[in-house]
């Protein structure tokens, strides 16, 4: 599963702010979520091109200072995203 | 004002605002309330301790795990030492909204002999010139400094709470270090509200407009709180607050409990809050005659709310996306300047009017 590539729900619109964090707002529920940088980070490459070690690594690229650890966030953000039907995980063709 | 029974979910009463005082001590221009002046010579009804003892034993069997004191001004109560010996004994969580004039430091080793205390006092300017002015009593100024600094003496850190208008807020950094050297632990700035006293400042142009009001805070929430080690907190609704002050304080950004709370005043009624003084029609019962599981359990406009909120909101509390957080952000406000539960609450509205209200937390 870890190396499947992950795509966000289309139909969740993502609202940045001034500051870098972010809204995640579906409009079917009226649910809103706050992100903080690093998960818009990670929303962002919710494209179907990347499994989860590829967003990690991407992030270790970019950023400085990113925490030993910063992999269990990742996994655990992207759990969440796909418990909440925000996310999933792309079909490939056999 | 009709509702369906099986569809409303049971909601414990976690918490009880007393509003012990019909009077006050102080003349506060911009109170939302408006109580009697209290004098020796023209003493005001207060909440009698029984009754008050009768509500926290049924309470507490219906979720009740704190309450606050407020006003009038609580700590006016004659009887404020047998009461809170009682929040003492029940182990209640204990917040109190004072003006800190009367806060001796015996009442302030009590309140802080209490479980996890909160105390916040009302400051609205840096001088007595200014605080005066605002609150209406020569001389309680220094009397509010001396009851925080027994608050402090007792263990506890305070919050210092200004209501900003245009006579004081040039005076808002000074507040903050006068909250500093004082001991206080936090400042929240409070918007005049058009209710009560209230009304007269904005009717006189006394308050800051809307597009100052949304400046002011995000100054407030970006600039002044990195020059301090104080908490800052802007009161105004969570749609204007950055996500990083919401998250940080795990969401809750200061919001109104509603669906957990009810309201007790003077003479004992139950209200949706205050508001109770000066809106009849949000009095659902007196505790001298009426069970308070029942009152909470069947008054129509509990229920109401239980079952509408926040979907039946109108206006742009509809149509913003914070609505389950902020519900309205003050039902008791909206309904007191509209007759209407479901009125938006007015800052948002007139931000929007005035393009002000974020795009990024709006439907569409």
């Amino acid at each position: 599963m870890e190396n499947e590539k992950l795509i966000a729900n289309p139909t969740i619109v993502l609202r940045e702010e001034f500051d870098d964090w972010a809204v995640l707002f579906d409009p079917d529920t009226g649910n809103a979520y706050g992100m903080n940088p690093v998960s818009v980070f990670v929303w962002k490459h919710l494209d179907g091109n990347h499994a989860l070690e590829d967003i990690e690594k991407k992030l270790r690229a970019e950023c400085k200072n990113v925490p030993d650890d910063a992999g269990v966030f990742i996994k655990e953000f992207i759990a969440d995203l796909v418990a909440k039907g925000l996310a999933g995980h792309k079909f490939q063709n056999a | 004002m009709s509702c369906d029974e099986k569809k409303i979910p049971e909601y414990p009463l976690t918490q009880i605002y007393f509003y012990l005082t019909e009077g006050c001590n102080l003349k506060c221009r911009h109170c939302w309330l408006a109580p009697k002046y209290h004098s020796a010579e023209n003493p005001l009804p207060v909440l009698k301790p029984e009754l008050f003892q009768r509500i926290i034993r049924q309470a507490k069997a219906m979720g009740l795990s704190g309450l606050k004191l407020t006003g009038g001004e609580p700590l006016l109560h004659p009887q404020i030492h047998e009461l809170l010996e009682t929040v003492r004994a029940e182990e209640l969580r204990l917040t109190v909204e004072t003006n800190g004039v009367l806060c001796t430091s015996e009442l302030a080793k009590q309140i802080a002999g209490c479980k996890n205390p909160f105390v916040s006092v009302s400051i609205d300017g840096a001088d007595a010139d200014t605080h005066e002015w605002v609150r209406g009593v020569k001389g309680c100024f220094e009397a509010a400094k001396e009851g925080i600094r027994n608050l402090v003496k007792a263990g506890l850190k305070p919050q210092m709470i200004m209501s900003v208008m245009k006579h004081n807020e040039d005076q808002i950094t000074d507040v903050v270090k006068m909250a500093e050297s004082l001991g206080c632990a936090s400042v929240k700035f409070n918007i005049v509200q058009p209710t009560a006293r209230g009304t007269a400042l904005h009717e006189n142009g006394q308050v800051l407009s809307i597009q100052e009001l949304v400046e002011l805070g995000k100054w407030v929430e970006h600039t002044l709180s990195a020059k301090t080690k104080l908490s800052l907190q802007y009161s105004h609704p969570p749609a204007f607050k950055p996500l990083s002050k919401i998250c940080r304080n795990g969401g809750g950004c200061g919001i109104c409990g509603i669906l957990g709370i009810i309201g007790v005043l003077p003479d004992g009624s139950f209200a949706l809050c205050g508001i109770g003084e000066t809106v009849p029609e949000l009095i659902f019962g007196n505790a001298a005659t009426d069970p308070l599981e029942e009152v909470w359990n069947k008054t129509l406009v509990l229920k109401e709310l239980r079952q509408g909120l926040p979907e039946n909101l109108g206006g742009i509390c509809k149509e913003c996306i914070m609505k389950k957080v902020c519900l309205g952000n003050c039902i008791a406000m909206n309904y007191a300047g509209s007759k209407n539960l479901w009125a938006p609450f007015w800052y948002c509205e007139e931000a929007r009017k005035a393009g002000l209200f974020p795009a990024s937390r709006v439907r569409s």
